[in-house]
């Protein structure tokens, strides 16, 4: 079906670097931003909208929390820069780590290794392995890998990772996730960079090939688009792009500096804060030289996000403060932002349930015309996304990954009890509970979308109890005088059941996806 | 290199300034044209919110068996005709309520404790700059839904503008001082056409009673300690005027002298631009040190010849009387059992029925009557008494 495009991701591809005229406009369209942000502001502050003082300052903080990152990431848009191509020199020692779990799908493997065994630049390859499955040795030996047994190691994927270290001794270690398959040029992008003795590691773009396969696939995909584009270009420019855990180059001595690869749900950011902690330089070069999988059932996803959501909290309140003075401002910044994002499961969950306070509590925490505010919040809104839509010139692949990403949106939205959920446990610094996935063949609804039909239940009871009680039994005194609050606040909360109904559907869809292992159609030696 | 440094400094100074400009002329362009498209958009969303209440009205209309409209099924004939209404046939009786913003449950009550109806209903608007002071859409429409048509009491508080929605005007402690003459001179016409405009497109009948009691030198700062009369009636035309030049005639004025401060020729605008003349009568009692017990005819009666000479139909804007220092019920019985023969030109009653008056003493005054029965029944017997008279003439 998608042929035609999908043959086209496998070829390599770059950001472009930014130009003068880019950067000029951006900053245009951001003081604009800004001062609808102060428009909105001079409304927003004002003592007549004060209802429940308590509800009001919520609000306020959680609603201003947003407009302030929104506005931290445009600074960043600001530095947006582009590493200039080194050649890699010849001789380097390069290792490249693959890992494989019991459970994985040896198939995969067969592909990822073969095209290990395809990139160009000298290197050997190591799968790690604990599936204590004998066929996973012969697929490695197949495909001229080193396969090195790492059993019974805590700490998962980086537990190997240290382990295999100790045992190898390789200068640069390529840390590849076993769903990625890499192209031939691969090393040719990232060993250049490592001429500069101060650099760590370098970072290149992370791309896929499944996300034609489902609406959460595309939806899960479209939420990345931007950070491996400018965002981590704007991050590249301040010296703080993060390492993701794939497709990132380390140099050795920069991870002995720190003591091995960081172990947690957050690994990869964890080794990242690290090594910025130890001043390294290090390297974001927006090229996409390999593709992966990006999960395509909506359980799959949320369990992922609630993975990151939870671990990145643990960055926030574990490794920030212990790395505070050892960072830049730009880069704690930086990790403050990322750290912070998932907060945004309170925000969501504040503006969802507003209405309802309203209809079953009659608590209000603003007395805000809806219009008045739509008047102001506009402009901002507007300018926030022509920023949105103006960098995204800089993404890797602009011709496939540009747009408004509404699936992507939706699924942000749907995911408010996860984000919700990491956030509360990291504060309680609890453990994820077991979640069952469903397996390839099971049928039936992730859990995760329970909260999506309980919200849709009560937004469905709450309009039929509204009209109902309106029409009978509203006393005429004040039918009139709450019409247009009554259905303003309807209105709004239509906004959240629409995003929880697309929601519902992208779980829907998840539970009757076929089975399928899309790396099958893959030609490795077509790369 | 300090100079090449000096000049790559400039060269980013440069830079940043030329986008700063270009970004402030982009949120001016967005701010000039939102503002010109601040209507259409408004419009859409108050014109949707207009909608959904028709509808929701209407429905609830079908459904339900008793409606508070159906006791005004006389009036009907009136509510669209505003010539009628300019020059009535019959009594219009209505009521202030301070509660009415959140519910019309108190004024209905005490319709039903007096059995009269109110046609009109009566509230406080003013003018400024805040959500509030916008046209009072929500309670014009609301009013007109339950079968009645609203009388707004518009108070020119020049103070409660802000300096972005009205260029140049003065400072706050200096805008008062011949604040009528601003208005007059057209300074506030954008808040006045904007009124206007939303007036006319709502389409119900509406009596305005703008700037009252401009002759007590000693309440509001359009008074004469800040004006001269002069400058109130040209302020008066003026404002008239903008509302015609818009073409919202289904506005019906009311002008509303203080009684006690006389001069009422000197404030007069002209006969046409008068629909209505306000008279408030409100009876204090011995609550404070400067008031007494004071009858009907000594508030009001007094004054009616002078008031009667300007042949306008007269309606008692704020009729009511505290219980202090007097027989209240037998105020209110003078009151009524005068009305029909001794001042014929009385066209409209408007109980002022607030619970918490803070506007002439330091503490809270109530007017409402719901606990004095006899009140309730002498004004109930009045009216039917004055009923069966003229039935029977």
């Amino acid at each position: 079906m998608n042929k035609r495009r999908a043959g086209g991701l496998w070829t390599f591809k770059e950001a472009k670097a930014p130009r003068f005229r880019d950067k000029f406009i951006l900053l245009t369209l951001m003081i604009a931003g800004f001062l609808s942000m102060i428009n909105l502001a001079d409304w927003w502050f004002r003592e007549e909208h004060v209802n429940n003082l308590i509800l009001y300052i919520l609000l306020t903080l959680i609603f201003w929390w947003g407009i302030l990152r929104m506005l931290i990431s445009w600074i960043g848009y600001l530095r947006i820069s582009k590493p200039k191509a080194i050649p890699a020199p010849e001789g380097m020692s390069v290792a490249i780590f693959t890992t494989s779990s019991p459970g994985e799908p040896l198939s995969m493997f067969e592909k990822t290794l073969e095209a290990c065994a395809n990139i160009q630049y000298p290197h050997t390859t190591y799968l790690l392995d604990d599936t204590e499955d004998e066929r996973f040795r012969k697929v490695a030996e197949k495909h001229g890998a080193v396969w090195l047994e790492l059993v019974g190691l805590p700490g998962a994927k980086a537990g190997k990772v240290n382990a295999a270290l100790k045992i190898t001794s390789e200068d640069f270690i390529l840390i590849l996730d076993p769903d990625h398959i890499p192209f031939p040029e691969f090393l040719h992008h990232t060993l250049g960079y490592f001429k500069d003795e101060n650099v760590g590691y370098v970072q290149v773009s992370q791309a896929y090939y499944n996300q034609y396969r489902s609406f959460t696939a595309r939806a899960a995909a479209e939420q990345t688009y931007t950070f491996y584009g400018p965002t981590q270009m704007g991050m590249h420019g301040f010296n703080a792009a993060v390492a993701i855990g794939a497709n990132c180059t380390f140099r050795r001595k920069a991870l002995e500096s720190i003591g091995g690869h960081g172990i947690g749900l957050a690994e990869d950011l964890v080794t990242a804060i690290r090594i910025h902690g130890k001043k390294w330089k290090t390297v974001y070069n927006p090229v996409i030289v390999s593709r992966g999988l990006v999960p395509e059932d909506f359980g799959s996803f949320c369990k992922q996000q609630l993975k990151w959501s939870r671990g990145v909290h643990e960055v926030l309140f574990a490794e920030v403060p212990a790395l505070f003075s050892t960072l830049s401002f730009w880069q704690k910044l930086s990790y403050i932002a990322i750290g912070t994002y998932y907060i945004n499961g309170l925000s969501l969950f504040t503006f969802l349930i507003i209405p309802f306070l309203f209809f079953w509590f009659n608590v209000l925490p603003a007395n805000m015309y809806l219009v008045n505010f739509l008047i102001r919040w506009l402009p901002l809104a507007g300018f926030g996304t022509a920023i949105y839509l103006f960098v995204q010139r800089w993404m890797c692949d602009p011709a496939t990954e540009k747009g408004l990403h509404w699936r992507g949106m939706i699924l942000k939205f749907a995911n408010w009890p996860v984000y919700l959920l990491g956030f509360l446990l990291s504060l309680i610094n609890k453990k994820i509970p077991y979640i069952p996935t469903a397996k390839k063949a099971a049928r039936g609804l992730s859990p995760f979308a329970r909260p999506m039909m309980l919200h849709i239940l009560i937004f469905l009871i709450t309009v039929c109890f509204v009209v109902i009680y309106r029409l009978f039994y509203t006393p005429e005194s004040v039918l009139s005088l709450t019409s247009e609050q009554t259905w303003g606040m309807i209105g709004f909360a239509s906004i959240a059941f629409v995003m929880a109904v697309g929601a519902l559907f992208a779980a829907f869809e998840s539970s009757r996806l076929d089975a399928a292992e899309p790396w099958q159609k893959i030609n490795v030696n077509d790369l | 290199m300090i100079g090449s440094r000096i000049k790559y400094s400039a060269v980013r100074i440069a830079i940043l300034l030329s986008a700063l400009a270009l970004g402030v002329l982009l949120v001016f362009l967005l701010t000039f044209t939102g503002n010109q498209s601040k209507g259409p958009l408004e419009d859409l969303f108050s014109g949707l919110g207009d909608q959904i209440n028709t509808i929701e009205n209407n429905m609830a209309i079908k459904v339900r068996k008793k409606l508070r409209s159906d006791k005004l099924n006389w009036f009907q004939p009136y509510r669209h005709n505003v010539a009628l209404l300019r020059n009535p046939d019959t009594m219009l009786w209505g009521a202030f309520d301070n509660t009415m913003d959140e519910s019309f449950r108190k004024l209905l009550d005490l319709e039903d404790s007096i059995e009269i109806p109110f046609p009109l209903m009566h509230f406080y608007s003013a003018w400024g700059s805040k959500t509030n002071e916008e046209f009072p859409r929500r309670m014009v429409r609301a009013i007109y839904n339950l079968g009645s048509i609203p009388f707004i009491t518009w108070e020119p508080w020049l103070s409660d503008f802000s300096n972005d929605d009205i260029p140049g005007i003065p400072s706050i402690d200096q805008r008062d001082i011949h604040g009528l003459d601003s208005i007059a001179k057209g300074m506030y016409d954008s808040y006045i056409d904007e009124w206007a405009a939303k007036a006319k497109k709502i389409d119900i009948p509406v009596f305005v009673r703008f700037g009252h009691e401009m002759n007590d030198p000693y309440r509001y700062p359009w008074g004469p300690q800040n004006n001269d009369p002069q400058s109130y009636i040209d302020a008066w035309r003026h404002v008239v005027e903008r509302f015609r030049l818009i073409g919202a005639d289904n506005v019906i004025w009311v002008w509303s002298p203080h009684p006690a401060y006389g001069q009422f020729a000197t404030y007069y605008p002209g006969d046409d631009y008068v629909d209505w003349i306000g008279i408030p009568v409100l009876n204090y009692g011995n609550v404070a040190s400067w008031s007494q017990w004071s009858s009907f005819a000594s508030i009001f009666g007094k004054y009616y010849e002078d008031l009667a000479s300007f042949r306008k139909p007269i309606i008692l804007s704020e009729f009511a009387s505290l219980a202090v220092g007097g027989e209240r019920s037998q105020w209110f019985s003078a009151a009524l059992d005068s009305l029909p023969d001794i001042y014929p030109d009385i066209k409209g009653i408007m109980f002022f029925h607030s619970s918490d008056d803070q506007t002439t003493t330091y503490k809270s005054l109530n007017w409402q009557i719901f606990n004095d029965s006899a009140s309730i029944q002498a004004i109930r017997n009045g009216q039917k008494a004055w009923h069966s008279e003229s039935q029977n003439r």
